[in-house]
């Protein structure tokens, strides 16, 4: 069952992802949002409808089973009574379609799958689908679903249909409104002068919510104890409607100067921080939303083919982190531990354990579901408690949340917490808002969800329990961002295992957040600081869930499809994911361009002149806003600061940090992250020198002599990588290849990949640079030398032994012909006086001041007798001398100079062997040289050639190289390289 | 000394000097808060840092007396006790950290009322830092302060670097700047800094303090030196010979001796005197050798001094001026010949001048004789021509060794 059949196999994978980020995602988010995410699903499909046929239909193409399902959930979103779930069809299938060709490409993805060792919950999906969700098509799973839901939950999921439409009315007016006014607008003068009106709305709005919400929290708190569920979340849903309306209209506010970049959402947080405390609560919790919502609308405006995707795609945790989570809640209400649990959540747990086929695993992940359980009730009582009171403590994490929301990727956050609180059920939902470090649980869950067998998950068990236990002792525990953790090696192998604990107990991050101390934490008044990590940990999330679902949607193409690791490590998804995110994170407006014009090409008639110059239009304006805006400036300044902060940074440091850092920190955090494939660090950017490198330091296993090499994009896996001995006789192999040169760099720089990641630092290594860099030398691949070279030096200077001298002298004659004056004076000045006297360094040390002296008999001459590959080095400059030696010699020369001599001085024959045999050649190439550039020959009486120096020194000129390329490098042009890399 | 101080004495003396740092700032008294803030130049058993030892909870006073000043001077004062028992490290670390702190408040003030304060900081920076730097090596551990240093002044002097009356301030941290990163060998990072003095119209250059622009002149002349632009080099450097106190004697010499190379390379040799005077013999050698034409002098000199050269990075432009020793010798050359034959003193045949290398103990052959020659023309350093056939030197009737006057070869 582990390995679903066929075409099913990818949508597979793409859930396993969809589980992981759901999981994450869900347990930050709070109750609230839930509703919101609900609300902002169904009318993002209504309003976006036309868009979304058009791509579902594009799905339909490649997805095998799902194509009525698609094109029914997208058309006849009307006629179905749940709304959400069709929603989720709908959803999942573009999802899959859009996966599929990187399901298909990825070649390390499929094994993945297939081994599933590493992955947290891949299991998971692979079991329960084995049953009844594996043979269907998603659309019966969900559909199922809502059949067993129990009637209560039945009837709340009717009354937010209901409610639904409501607020989908007012919000698709709203967004139509506002969009239209927008396009026209160009959304330059709707900026300023809404702004302002506009937030004042927001504020009643607010306000009025702000009631709705007490009165909701009270009420669900309530229903907690008694288990009525259907009236709270009538009220609830009623005020998310009202809230969701005038969010919508919050959107362009921001948006209209800079629809779509982060600039403009950015400073909408900032401004609402300022106004009235209890008003802020509301607002706080009402945030996440207008992100979301704002992001959908922003990707319409813009015609982004993503935004169906990301719709989609959120729909689609929803879904699968109510499979994820069924088991948790399962564990709840079999256990009965956790009284206070909302009733909803039994519901959802009563189907889904009747559903879900008893697995052995399913018994870890019960062990921490129960885990996570326990922390999650331990918090929730407090929370239900404090929120109605507003506790400002409360409100500040929340709304520090929020500010570091970024624009684009916060709406895609948003989802997940939705999906989250849809998994608890609206009344746990509220409770867990407050809830510590959901990144740490998931944490656990990964590491659990690791393990194949029981041996496994004790052992992990007791590890966890360490991690635990010293994370509390370090007080780390809040002020670690479990999410991006790094996630050690791959948990597949049972040393890989050790590996793991290991690294977490050696590696300075090694703490997570104790459940004990969590527990603890409950019955104690909650310190401000305390808060804080879990608002860091939301906007984390919401950070990274965008990325990860953008990543998937639109990056699917980018990901690289030779992905080394088998392993469905989390983090190695979210890290991968993360990297072309991370890109647009910095150049959010640049992406958002692109998805502009990808849309125009998709949605034929879509695309007007006028979107197109809305677009440029945001382009520009929003990438003036994000420069001048004081956010902008802040967080600038806040990257400077950055490496300020020492490793463990206390949560009382950052507590005076002000919110922006919070999602400074956490790019940064994930920079670092992405590359180290750590996700730890609790987002105050720990410096790369910081991690403890001899923690992951990993040993190869792998016995294949020959590797192509391939640019990690995550962390090495020791079954690929070779131990040193192979690596020596995969040197050897190199060294007897009969190969051209560019299998020989590749093999060659796959070897020292893989020194690189074992950290090896022996003679070996030195050889297998100086093997590179001598191949690169003959080859004119003068960066791949430049790297060895630089490498070497290191090596050299730590004591490694080599042919440092032969090196050096390489480098003085790459230093002549990079002309940096001030390097080569340290180089020679660095040079010991034992070395000067060595030949290859002698030599160099004489070309250079042949050169530098344009003494050009003597250069030829060296140039004639040069020691290893030095000549190989100075033919970079031999072309220059000759000109400058042409110049001179017509300049100075009166009335000729006989070819002859010019050819024996120049090089072109051997200084002795003028009247042999390869003579004539080098002299009918001298000629030819002279001739094009410009020289004038002409024959004298004796008919032997001459040079007409007078005439010549008007005439010479330096021809364009034929090879020349735009960097000005000709080694570098890829044509003439492989001529003579294949010569 | 510190073990007989009282506790209440120590106590008296740690407060004495923290309500002299918090009147100096509320009195604005940038003077005196830089003479406070000198950290380096205290000798190490000041009565502060005694006071510090015997009171090792300093910290606290500090951070309860002024509570809104603490993240600058419990770092500060840190920073005095540790430099005091020499652990320079862990004061450069304080002193950082210090110096933040006061950079943010000086951002606040709008007057330049702490010019003097912040300059004294970025002196003190550089110095703990090289300390620091000199005891981790020794420690075996990465020397980085510097670097560091380096990159907190860069932050200052974004702050000074702007319009305003701060401006005037930033000519010192450049200087500075220059320093450390001429240490550093990464003087490619003085591009930027000399980028944004250069190129700022809203102040001119002449309006720095005088010793600042005396110090800046030398460092950008050198880097001129490096990249062989003698002219400019020649300014800068000149500029910065004529401005500097008469009386620092170190000073000039600095100045002279990257002056000297580039005056040489431009034909203006210097009296013997001048580098009696201030010390600068190596030089000596050269402009003999230049004089006399005799190019186993001039190898002979820079072997000897190669070390010296190569580290000033005077080398290459002292071995360019072989050139002019070759010129010398052809003329001298053609002195002799006229004396001799007169009719045929513009014909210098190679061979008398491959002997007369010869008997200078270099060994060249022909080709390389001739190739030198025609160098020589080339570079406008002898008028006439060679005629390859005859193997002779033929020179113009005038001027057939033209003067440089000024211009580098």
């Amino acid at each position: 069952m582990r390995k679903p059949a066929g075409a099913w196999s990818k949508p597979f994978h793409l859930r396993t992802h969809l589980y992981l980020l759901a999981i994450i995602f869900g347990f930050s988010l709070t109750g609230i949002f839930l509703y919101y995410l609900m609300d902002s699903i169904n009318q993002n499909s209504v309003y976006y409808d036309p868009q979304r046929d058009v791509s579902v239909s594009g799905a339909t193409q490649s997805v095998t089973n799902s194509e009525s399902h698609v094109v029914q959930s997208a058309n006849s979103y009307v006629p179905y009574p749940t709304s959400v779930q069709q929603d989720y069809n709908a959803v999942q299938h573009p999802n899959h379609y859009y996966n599929y060709p990187q399901a298909a490409n990825d070649s390390s993805v499929q094994r993945g799958v297939d081994q599933g060792p590493g992955a947290a919950y891949q299991p998971h999906t692979s079991f329960p689908n084995s049953g009844s969700y594996v043979g269907p098509t998603s659309n019966t799973y969900y559909t199922a679903g809502a059949h067993q839901t129990v009637p209560g939950y039945a009837t709340s999921n009717y009354y937010y249909h209901q409610n639904n439409t409501w607020g989908n009315g007012s919000c698709v007016n709203n967004h139509a409104q506002s969009y239209q006014s927008c396009i026209p607008d160009s959304n330059v003068a709707q900026s300023s002068s809404s702004l302002p009106t506009s937030s004042v709305h927001y504020q009643q709005q607010y306000s009025q919510w702000a009631y709705y919400y007490d009165q909701s929290a009270q009420t669900s708190g309530g229903l907690a104890v008694t288990g009525s569920g259907s009236t709270a979340p009538d009220t609830k849903t009623v005020t998310i409607d009202s809230n969701y309306a005038h969010t919508s209209n919050q959107p362009p506010p921001p948006g209209t100067t800079s629809w779509k970049n982060d600039a403009g959402n950015t400073t909408t947080p900032p401004s609402q921080e300022q106004g009235i405390q209890g008003y802020q609560n509301q607002y706080a919790s009402q945030v996440p939303v207008a992100p979301m919502f704002h992001t959908h609308y922003v990707n319409n405006a813009a015609g982004i083919p993503t935004f169906q995707n990301q719709c989609v795609s959120l729909a689609y945790q929803h879904s699968s982190a109510n499979h994820n989570q069924l088991p948790l809640s399962n564990q709840v209400d079999q256990q009965k531990v956790l009284p206070l649990h909302g009733s909803s959540s039994n519901v959802s747990s009563v189907n889904h354990v009747s559903e879900n086929p008893e697995t052995p695993w399913q018994d870890s992940l019960s062990s921490n579901v129960h885990m996570l359980n326990k922390i999650q009730i331990s918090t929730n009582p407090r929370i239900a408690q404090d929120f109605p009171i507003g506790t400002p403590q409360v409100d500040k994490s929340k709304l520090e949340a929020d500010s570091s929301l970024k624009p684009a990727y916060v709406c895609v956050s948003m989802p997940k917490n939705d999906v989250t609180v849809s998994q608890n059920g609206s009344e746990a939902v509220m409770q867990v808002t407050g809830s510590f470090p959901v990144s740490l649980r998931t944490y656990v869950e990964r590491n659990l969800a690791r393990c194949k067998d029981d041996a496994q998950r004790t052992a992990s068990r007791s590890i966890l329990k360490e991690i635990i236990t010293k994370a509390t002792a370090d007080g780390t525990l809040h002020t670690k961002n479990w999410d991006i953790e790094p996630l050690f090696t791959l948990p597949e192998k049972a040393t890989s295992m050790n590996m793991t604990s290991n690294g977490k107990d050696s590696s300075p991050f090694s703490s997570s957040r104790s459940p004990s101390r969590r527990t603890k934490s409950r019955w104690e008044p909650v310190a401000k600081s305390r808060w804080e990590p879990v608002a860091e940990e939301n906007v984390a999330n919401n950070v990274e869930l965008p990325n990860e679902l953008a990543k998937i949607n639109i990056c699917s193409s980018l990901e690289p499809t030779k992905r080394m690791s088998n392993s469905w490590d989390l983090r190695k998804h979210v890290q991968s994911r993360q990297s072309p995110l991370s890109q647009y994170s910095h150049r959010p407006t640049k992406m958002q361009r692109t998805g502009g014009d990808a849309s125009l090409t998709e949605n034929g008639n879509a695309s007007s002149d006028s979107d197109k110059e809305q677009g440029l239009m945001k382009y520009y304006t929003s990438s003036i806003a994000q420069a001048n805006s004081p956010e902008e400036k802040k967080r600038r300044e806040h990257r400077s600061k950055r490496f300020e902060q020492s490793q463990g940074t206390p949560s009382k440091s950052r507590s005076s940090v002000p919110d922006k850092d919070a999602t400074d920190n956490i790019y940064t955090s994930r920079a670092t992250s992405l590359l180290l494939n750590r996700s730890n660090g609790d987002g105050a950017g720990l410096a790369v020198e910081d991690y403890d490198w001899d923690a992951l330091t990993i040993k190869g296993t792998c016995q294949q002599i020959e590797k192509p090499y391939l640019r990690l994009t995550s962390a090495p896996d020791p079954a690929t990588v070779r131990p040193e001995d192979v690596l020596e006789k995969a040197l050897c192999m190199v060294e007897t290849s009969e190969k051209n040169y560019l299998y020989k760099c590749d093999q060659l720089k796959s070897i020292r990949q893989d020194l690189t990641v074992q950290r090896i630092q022996s003679e070996l290594t030195v050889k297998v640079y100086e093997t590179h860099a001598r191949l690169a030398i003959q080859s004119g691949d003068l960066a791949e030398y430049n790297q060895c070279q630089s490498q070497l030096r290191r090596c050299y200077g730590e004591g490694v032994k080599g042919c440092n001298l032969e090196f050096s002298a390489y480098n003085l004659l790459y230093l002549v012909h990079s002309n940096n004056k001030r390097d080569l004076l340290s180089s020679m000045a660095s040079l010991p006086k034992e070395a000067k006297k060595d030949t290859a360094v002698k030599h160099a040390l004489e070309v250079r001041y042949a050169f530098s002296s344009g003494n050009y008999v003597l250069f030829f001459k060296l140039y004639k007798m040069a020691p290893n590959l030095n000549s190989c080095l100075m033919d970079l400059y031999v072309e220059r001398m000759r000109f400058v030696a042409m110049k001179c010699m017509s300049k100075s020369y009166r009335p000729t100079v006989p070819v002859r001599y010019a050819a024996r001085v120049l090089g072109f024959v051997g200084i002795d062997e003028v009247c042999e045999a390869n003579g004539a050649d080098g002299l009918e190439e001298c000629e030819e040289w002279l001739k094009a550039h410009g020289a004038i020959l002409s024959v004298d009486n004796n008919g032997e050639l001459q040079i007409d120096t007078k005439v010549s020194s008007t005439s010479l000129y330096l021809p364009e190289t034929e090879n020349a390329v735009s960097h000005g490098d000709a080694s570098l042009a890829v044509d003439d390289f492989l001529t003579r890399a294949s010569s | 000394m510190a073990a007989y101080l009282s506790m209440g004495e120590a106590h008296r003396r740690i407060g004495d000097y923290l309500s002299r740092v918090t009147n100096a700032i509320s009195y604005s008294d940038g003077a005196a808060l830089a003479s406070l803030l000198s950290v380096s130049s205290a000798p190490a058993s000041t009565p502060l840092s005694d006071a510090l030892a015997a009171f090792p909870d300093f910290p606290r006073l500090a951070g309860d007396r002024f509570p809104h000043l603490a993240d600058f001077l419990v770092p500060l004062l840190r920073a005095i006790h540790s430099h005091s028992i020499q652990r320079f490290a862990d004061a450069y670390s304080s002193f950082e950290k210090a110096s933040n702190a006061f950079l943010q408040e000086f951002r606040n003030w709008e007057t330049p009322w702490a010019m003097d304060a912040m300059h004294t900081v970025a002196l003190e920076i550089r110095l703990i830092a090289e300390k620091a730097d000199r005891e981790l090596a020794t420690n075996g551990k990465n020397p980085d302060k510097l670097q560091a240093a380096g990159s907190f002044l860069m932050k200052v002097f974004g702050t000074l670097a702007v319009k305003g009356p701060k401006r005037i301030g930033a000519l010192y941290v450049t200087c500075q700047l220059f320093k450390i990163y001429f240490r550093l060998g990464t003087v490619n990072l003085c591009r930027s800094v000399i980028r944004s003095i250069e190129t700022a119209r809203n102040f001119d250059f002449e309006d720095f303090p005088v010793k600042d622009k005396v110090t800046y002149m030398y460092y950008t002349g050198r880097l001129e030196v490096f990249n062989e632009n003698f002219l400019v080099a020649d300014q800068k450097l000149t500029y910065a010979l004529m401005r500097c106190n008469p009386q620092s004697e170190s000073n000039l010499r600095r100045v002279l001796k990257f002056l000297i190379p580039v005056k040489l390379s431009m034909g203006v040799l210097p009296k013997r005197t001048l580098l009696e005077r201030y010390n600068l013999l190596e030089y000596a050698d050269v402009v003999t050798a230049l004089k006399r034409g005799d190019l186993r002098l001039l190898r002979q000199a820079l072997d000897r001094h190669e070390d010296q050269f190569l580290k000033s990075g005077v080398y290459l432009v002292l071995e360019k001026l072989e050139l002019q020793v070759y010129q010398r010798l052809v003329k001298k050359i053609h002195i002799i010949q006229r004396q001799k034959e007169p009719a045929k003193a513009h014909q210098i045949k190679l061979d008398v001048v491959v002997k007369a290398l010869k008997w200078l103990e270099i060994d060249m052959d022909v080709d390389e004789v001739e190739c030198i020659m025609a160098c020589l023309i080339y570079k406008n350093l002898i008028k006439g021509y060679f005629a390859h056939k005859s193997k002779v030197l033929v020179l113009s009737k005038q001027d057939p060794f033209p003067k440089l006057n000024g211009k580098p070869v």
